[in-house]
């Protein structure tokens, strides 16, 4: 046998082992966990151990050195590595950079692959909502029905309809993601009137289809890039130079593919084109003009996903244009930029550890006194909106992109 | 992405957090990049400022003392750097650096005073801080809530008590009184009369496998105080013990009233160890520091880290940082590089020697020799706990009468970075336990240094 015939005969073997080589852009994130000294600092500020504790979820630092078990045995990972809301808290304080959300990804894309048994039934579940619709969610079953349900949220919220815009020559591309597209519509509505206020050249896709993010949390790798894929092909096909959301997730997870398979436009948070390309100017004079409203007092929560998966600048930016509206004070809550539990897929097969998580921020958001809690995440929004209710808290929550589009100046 | 600011401060642990506050304070618009937690994070919760003199072995007999001979037989360690910005007259020396390291314990004891790292102690004299192995070391402050007795030194009838908690693993209160009796009995010291006990705070519910982080944040909860103050009584009565050893756990916010309401409840005297890093102290003097630096009115850039930079002439004009997915630059007219060493990040050792991370800076041992091609491995002792430490804990950056890092030549890398902590080579924190006050000190210094450089450049202007 010779060497080359050797190395394929070994390579064809490992699917009989259950391992599946590390992808180039696995390596570096494998690589990251050599630098682990393994001093627990990130146990420290892991949420879900803190709402749960270490017995339940053995925390961040345990999943990385899983990686020193040999690659056969990552199922025997199965009963921890679902719990991870992959808030990237741990990341971000780690001294030596050990990039333990990425480390999850690559352990459940392999229990994926090799147990799916070991997957819990309501990540299955949204798989398959996933390969059948291009979508996160069930879509409307009666298009009448959804656009009902979307003018009663704007009726609601005392917002008008900007009509769907799908032009050709537009400068840049909203998407505003699963969530938004099927559930929290206002969300979507509201980018558009902003988008319309502020005179942007900007345009829809024809046809929605999911960032991938949530596959990737699944660890269906197959799923997750051909849905990328088809996303590449339709963003393109527009022209567009840069892609806008108004969801922290989409962004982060754009932010990430879109430099890893080569799009060459980048993707930002609406806040972000607030900010750096309508400008604080524009901004101030439109705001500042807006509708007459009585004061009031918000808190606001920071996503994960825009902070530590993006950058954290972009929550200075949320307040930098919360300072231009007349009449808003704001009340940061102690626990600002702590994990709301609504990422990593966990409410899906585990939705009390993701309460536990939620519920020290409900504390700290009673404590600052606010009577809206506003934040730049559809996801965020529901997950503390239905727990604040639950709780029986008088405090509302409103998506901030919707309460920006609710200070401009009616037309 | 761009951003400007007038001070830039890189590092955000306590060298760069006081340098950061102190700049701000004296009217700085103030930016500090932060990338992840290092080496203050880790801190026990003592706040050393000299606990030996460099290749001593006894302690010195007070900080007061060991700064005193400092200044006057060490020139090149960063305190005589710091103390010295003009000429100072020979044998004037020690009162300057006494004085400019005085004011800044009592700054940043001020400024952490409201916060749960609120510190106690004085340069006067050093604390026995006892830890969760039953040892003891000296130190120069502690946080309040972990300051054990000078009292119980001279009570012949004290009892302590080492109360550990069930399931928590980083404390065995019997192993910790075996070891501090045999310390009492040799040492001829008091209390001679040790008791250990577990008692139960569950956070979860159960009573096996908590971490420390979770029994802080359970007793920050209002009332889980009381269940903790009832199991201990049990023991207390037990014992007759006058004093109470916890593991450091007692909240992340609330230690210090916890500590209060324990020994009011309880009568008796209560303080918590120092424990292994990263230990809850260090949580609370890394969450306590940036309160301090954020309410002093400095901006903060977290998860970010300096990739590279710009000159201009002599000038360092901008540098770049990247987060998770997205890059900013950033100008300033002056820097403060407070990096740290190896768990800082700001230097790095491998084979082929040290390396400066940030600009590529001159590396120094301890003896101030070239380490930039110098295996690290040349200056680690073999014996991994030893009394002389590791000298490769010396090594950093050279660093001139204003702080700023030096080229080979002597001279100053730029006119306007300025730096600040353990990334300035020239002393073994672990041996002379020394680390936080040098790092607070030169943190103090660099940002009075940076007012005066930005003054000066005003002026020329």
């Amino acid at each position: 046998m010779s060497e080359e015939e050797a190395y394929e005969f070994v390579k064809g073997t490992l699917k009989k082992e259950r391992i599946t080589p590390y992808t180039e852009d696995e390596i570096p994130v494998i690589n990251s966990v050599s630098a682990c000294i393994n001093c627990g600092l990130c146990i420290n500020h892991c949420p879900v151990v803190a709402a749960v504790g270490v017995d339940v979820f053995s925390g961040p630092r345990s999943i990385a050195v899983e990686l020193s078990r040999s690659p056969p045995e990552y199922w025997a990972t199965a009963d921890k590595v679902y719990l991870c809301t992959g808030c990237g808290t741990c990341r971000e304080v780690c001294p030596k950079n050990v990039d333990i959300p990425e480390v999850v990804n690559i352990v459940r894309r392999r229990i994926f692959e090799h147990r799916p048994d070991l997957v819990p039934k309501g990540l299955h579940a949204v798989r398959e909502t996933l390969r059948t619709h291009n979508l996160a969610f069930e879509p409307w079953a009666d298009i009448k029905e959804k656009n009902e349900s979307r003018e009663m949220r704007l009726e609601r919220l005392e917002l008008p309809l900007v009509p769907d815009r799908h032009v050709s020559d537009a400068e840049v591309l909203f998407y505003p993601g699963c969530q938004a597209e099927e559930r929290s519509q206002e969300v979507r509505e509201a980018a558009k009137i902003i988008l319309d206020h502020f005179g942007v050249n900007y345009t829809l896709l024809e046809d929605m289809t999911c960032c991938g993010l949530p596959a990737r949390l699944i660890g269906d790798d197959a799923t997750a890039r051909s849905l990328t894929e088809k996303l590449k092909r339709d963003v393109l096909a527009t022209g567009v130079r840069k892609v806008l959301t108004t969801c922290a997730g989409c962004t982060g997870n754009l932010s990430h593919i879109s430099e890893r398979d080569h799009w060459d436009i980048p993707t930002q948070h609406l806040l972000e084109f607030l900010v750096e390309d309508v400008g604080m100017e524009r901004l101030a004079e439109s705001l500042g003009k807006g509708t007459k409203h009585e004061d009031v007092t918000v808190t606001v929560h920071d996503p994960c996903h825009l902070t530590r998966h993006a950058s954290r600048h972009i929550m200075d930016y949320a307040l930098e244009i919360l300072s231009l509206i007349p009449g808003v004070r704001v009340s940061a809550s102690a626990l600002h930029d702590s994990c709301c539990g609504g990422g990593g897929m966990v409410s899906y097969h585990s939705s009390e550890v993701a309460n536990a998580v939620v519920s020290e921020n409900l504390v700290a958001i009673d404590a600052t006194g606010a009577e809206r809690l506003v934040t730049p995440c559809p996801l965020c929004t529901a997950q503390i909106e239905s727990n604040l209710f639950k709780a029986g808290s008088s405090v509302e929550v409103d998506d901030l992109i919707v309460f920006i589009a609710q200070m401009l100046p009616k037309e | 992405m761009h951003m400007e600011t007038e001070v830039l401060v890189i590092g955000g642990g306590l060298a760069g957090l006081v340098a950061g506050t102190r700049a701000a304070e004296a009217g700085h618009r103030v930016l500090l990049v932060q990338k992840g937690h290092g080496a203050t994070a880790y801190s026990s919760g003592a706040f050393d400022v000299i606990g030996y003199l460099p290749d001593a072995l006894e302690p010195v007999a007070n900080p007061v003392e060991g700064l005193s001979v400092l200044a006057q037989v060490y020139p090149l360690h960063p305190y005589s750097i710091a103390g010295f910005p003009v000429d100072v007259e020979s044998g004037g020396e020690s009162a300057v650096v006494l004085a400019l390291v005085s004011e800044t314990v009592e700054w940043l004891k001020d400024r952490l005073d409201k916060t749960p790292a609120a510190l106690s102690g004085g340069l006067d004299s050093n604390l026995v801080a006892m830890t969760v192995l039953g040892t003891t070391k000296p130190t120069c402050l502690l946080q309040k809530s972990m300051v054990s007795i000078p009292e119980m030194e001279g009570e012949e009838d004290g009892v302590l008590l080492f109360a550990g908690v069930r399931g928590y693993a980083d404390f065995a209160p019997g192993a910790a009184a075996k070891v501090f009796l045999r310390d009492r009995m040799m040492n001829k010291k008091y209390p001679q009369k040790i008791a250990h006990c577990q008692v139960r705070v569950s956070p979860s519910g159960t009573d096996y496998n908590i971490s420390g982080v979770e029994i802080a944040r359970h007793l920050d909860h209002p009332g889980s105080i009381d269940s903790l103050a009832k199991e201990l009584a049990v023991y207390i009565d037990q014992f007759g013990a006058t004093d109470v050893a916890l593991p450091p756990v007692l909240g992340i916010q609330n230690a210090i009233s916890n500590k209060e309401a324990l020994e009011e409840r309880l009568g008796v005297r209560v303080f918590e160890l120092l424990g292994l890093p990263p230990s809850v102290p260090g949580l609370r003097l890394q969450n306590s520091l940036e309160q301090m630096y954020l309410e002093s009115g400095g901006a903060l850039l977290r998860g970010h880290e300096v990739v590279s930079y710009t000159m201009e002439g002599d000038r360092l004009i901008s540098v770049q940082t990247k987060g998770p997915s997205r890059e900013i630059q950033i100008s300033a007219q002056a820097f403060v590089l407070a990096t740290g060493k190896f768990i800082g990040g700001g230097l790095s050792g491998d084979k082929d020697g040290v390396r400066e991370i940030v600009f590529d800076l001159m590396s120094v041992t301890g003896e101030f020799v070239s380490a930039e091609e110098a295996s690290p491995s040349r200056s680690t002792s073999k014996l991994a706990v030893s009394p002389l430490g590791q000298p490769v804990l010396s090594n950093g950056v050279s660093v001139d009468s204003f702080l700023r890092p030096v080229k080979r030549n002597g001279l100053e890398w730029t006119t306007n970075l300025f730096s600040a902590g353990s990334i300035i080579a020239g002393y073994n924190y672990a041996t002379e336990k020394s680390g936080l006050g040098v790092a607070a000190t030169t943190g103090y210094t660099a940002a009075l240094r940076v007012t005066e450089y930005l003054k000066e450049v005003a002026q020329n202007e």
